[in-house]
């Protein structure tokens, strides 16, 4: 068996050598640089064509978002809520609070209407 | 090294005539070894143009000079994987195309001069080594190919796929045992058939 297996690996061996000379190397063709250098110009001019049109797309995209940020500005009303200070916010909401409580006070306390002479 | 160091430079440096200088040294042996790497002379001039397309993009990606012969069979046997893969996809695809192919090259057999019996033995050769290492993946039979065949060393291919030797030593031993165990069932089948033949 073993004696087999020596002998199959002795054909293998032969076999591969035979291999490396069925495999010669063809003879480079006469237009083996000019058509190396055209595929690399080719391989140049798309990826410059890519980074072109990456380019424009991303002025458009930026472009695109000034404008959306224009139009969300300068169409929606901001309310007082957004604008008013702490301060301001705060007497607002103070004065809406008091102003039933003092009316009902003031309408209890004030003194009855004198008819004029 | 085919080329001085500071050709190498220049052409990283974006140097044309100094590409053009490196494409001239190297093509020959560029040339044999993906005529071995993929055993089809016909398409042996495609692999290897591919081969000094990737090289022209990636010289500024090599850190030294030094490393460039490895590194330049790196791009080799990348391109070459490539080329097996899309091989084997396309024979998935349509086995019509091989059918053809096979039935063309009987009919130039047919022939008969002594040229065209030698290049009938070549082909005869390469389709059985062919079929042999189709039993193996395609990274293994490439690996293999680079040992037995170019001849390359452990060192050269310890560089080459930035392994330990021994990672390849196991790798190589596994794949060469699959391709002598294909070999065995080959010689089988043949022996079987003559002694068919024979009564």
């Amino acid at each position: 068996m073993n004696g087999d297996n020596r002998h199959l690996e002795q054909e293998l061996d032969r076999l591969l050598a035979a291999y490396r000379d069925a495999c010669e190397a063809p003879e480079p063709g006469a237009d083996f640089m000019p058509r190396l250098w055209a595929r690399i110009e080719s391989a140049q001019s798309w990826t410059e064509r890519l980074w072109k049109w990456a380019n424009g797309l991303a002025v458009a995209a930026a472009a695109a978002s000034v404008l959306l940020v224009v139009y969300q500005v300068s169409s929606r009303p901001q309310p007082d809520f957004y604008t008013a200070t702490y301060v301001e916010s705060l007497m607002a909401q103070t004065e809406a609070e008091l102003a039933p409580v003092e009316l009902a006070g003031m309408a209890s306390e004030a003194p009855p209407e004198q008819p004029l002479p | 090294m085919l080329v001085e160091f500071d050709i190498v430079e220049r052409a990283q440096a974006g140097d044309a005539q100094a590409f053009n200088q490196i494409v001239q040294a190297y093509r020959r042996r560029i040339f044999g070894t993906v005529s071995r790497l993929i055993g089809r002379p016909e398409d042996v001039e495609d692999v290897a143009q591919e081969v000094f397309i990737r090289l022209y993009y990636s010289l500024d990606q090599l850190r030294s000079p030094e490393v460039f012969e490895p590194w330049l069979y790196r791009l080799t046997v990348n391109a070459a994987l490539d080329y097996l893969r899309k091989r084997r996809k396309r024979k998935l695809e349509s086995r019509v195309a091989d059918l053809s192919e096979q039935q063309v090259m009987m009919a130039d057999a047919a022939a008969g001069s002594k040229a065209e019996v030698d290049e009938k033995e070549k082909a005869r050769i390469r389709e059985l080594v062919d079929s042999l290492l189709s039993g193996v993946s395609d990274e293994d039979r490439l690996l293999l190919t680079l040992k037995e065949v170019e001849g390359l060393s452990l060192k050269e291919l310890e560089k080459i796929y930035r392994v330990n030797e021994n990672a390849l030593k196991v790798r190589l031993f596994r794949a060469r045992q699959r391709v002598l165990r294909a070999y065995a069932a080959r010689r089988g089948e043949e022996a079987r058939k003559g002694s068919d033949d024979e009564r």
